[in-house]
């Protein structure tokens, strides 16, 4: 009787599952072999025969392996990744948000920075809602939360973390050069306490509040 | 016998078939599709397994791990509630081809 497992093993050698998927893949893939080789032979055919038809059902063992390893692996990282960073960077971002505007109706006024110009003062530069600060550690604690429930990497819960700030950064970093380009007053005009101050409040502060949770 | 490129696009749709009858390990299952399509499609374990797998892991079927009456474990595959509803459509998709098909061939016979 012939040991097919140790003959698949030995075929799929450079399969790279982990450790319990590829024996689970040995078992099966040598019990389908095993079957098909008896089968032969209750048919007639020698047993040496038997094997040789048994095994010329795959042509290509390496080609398998890579197959196998591919719907084994691959669909499972996307779905991973979907629990592990855009399911609970999605929350964040929700919840981050949501509760930015119900603090903006409903809450108390923002402490505004304004500059002077002359005698009079100009549109407030930076306004910070403090409340919304305090509660983002909450909120990133629960993005962490689930990142980490899911046994997302350390990349995947950080990013989960701090993707509602992207958002501004991608304005400050962007957005604002871009206009600034195209359009004059606002070049000339620019200013870089305020853009500073401005990165701050909506961007390095929010990200150090949602990573106090992470520790 | 029917040519490798349209065996791959019914294949999913066999399996689920004949799922729908009963829970199978993949070699009974191979040999199931191979008895009720008389030869026509045939599935060998290259072919079988990857699909399995890739059913698998879009939820269709689950595969379980169950000893038999002469102790070999197999791992025997049932459709899921997902599956189910996956094979309404793909039925429905197929019918539709035969049935464009079918006018295709009464308009070259025209």
């Amino acid at each position: 009787m012939r040991d097919w497992e140790a003959v698949v093993r030995d075929k799929l050698a450079g399969m790279n599952l982990e450790p319990d998927a590829r024996g689970e893949v040995i078992a099966e893939l040598a019990a389908h072999l095993a079957e098909t080789c008896e089968e032969l032979c209750k048919q007639g055919t020698t047993e040496e025969e038997a094997a040789r038809r048994t095994l010329s059902q795959v042509k290509d063992w390496e080609k398998l392996g890579r197959l196998i390893q591919t719907a084994r692996t691959k669909e499972n990282i996307m779905t991973n990744r979907v629990k592990q960073f855009w399911f609970p960077a999605l929350v964040t971002l929700l919840l981050s948000m949501g509760l930015l505007m119900l603090i903006q109706v409903f809450g108390p006024s923002p402490w505004t920075v304004s500059r002077k110009s002359g005698w009079t003062f100009v549109a407030p530069v930076a306004v910070i809602y403090l409340p919304w600060l305090l509660s983002l550690p909450v909120i990133g604690a629960i993005g962490a939360y689930l990142s980490n429930r899911a046994g997302g990497s350390r990349r995947a819960v950080f990013s989960a973390i701090v993707f509602p700030v992207l958002p501004y950064l991608a304005f400050f970093v962007v957005a604002l050069p871009v206009i600034a380009i195209f359009n004059d007053y606002l070049a000339h005009h620019i200013m870089f306490g305020a853009l500073f101050l401005g990165l701050f409040a909506w961007v390095l502060a929010p990200v150090r509040r949602f990573l106090w949770a992470d520790g | 016998m029917i040519g490798a490129g349209i065996k791959r696009g019914t294949a999913e749709l066999a399996v689920l078939s004949v799922l729908e009858e009963g829970p199978l390990h993949g070699y009974e299952l191979a040999r199931r599709i191979e008895q009720q399509t008389k030869g026509a499609l045939r599935f060998t374990l290259a072919a079988l397994y990857p699909m399995l797998y890739r059913m698998e892991q879009r939820g269709w079927i689950r595969g379980i791990w169950e000893t038999s009456d002469n102790g070999r474990r197999r791992r025997c595959y049932r459709l899921t509630p997902t599956g189910k509803k996956k094979l309404l459509p793909l039925r429905q998709e197929w019918s539709e081809l035969f049935q464009a098909l079918k006018m295709l061939k009464r308009v070259s016979h025209a």
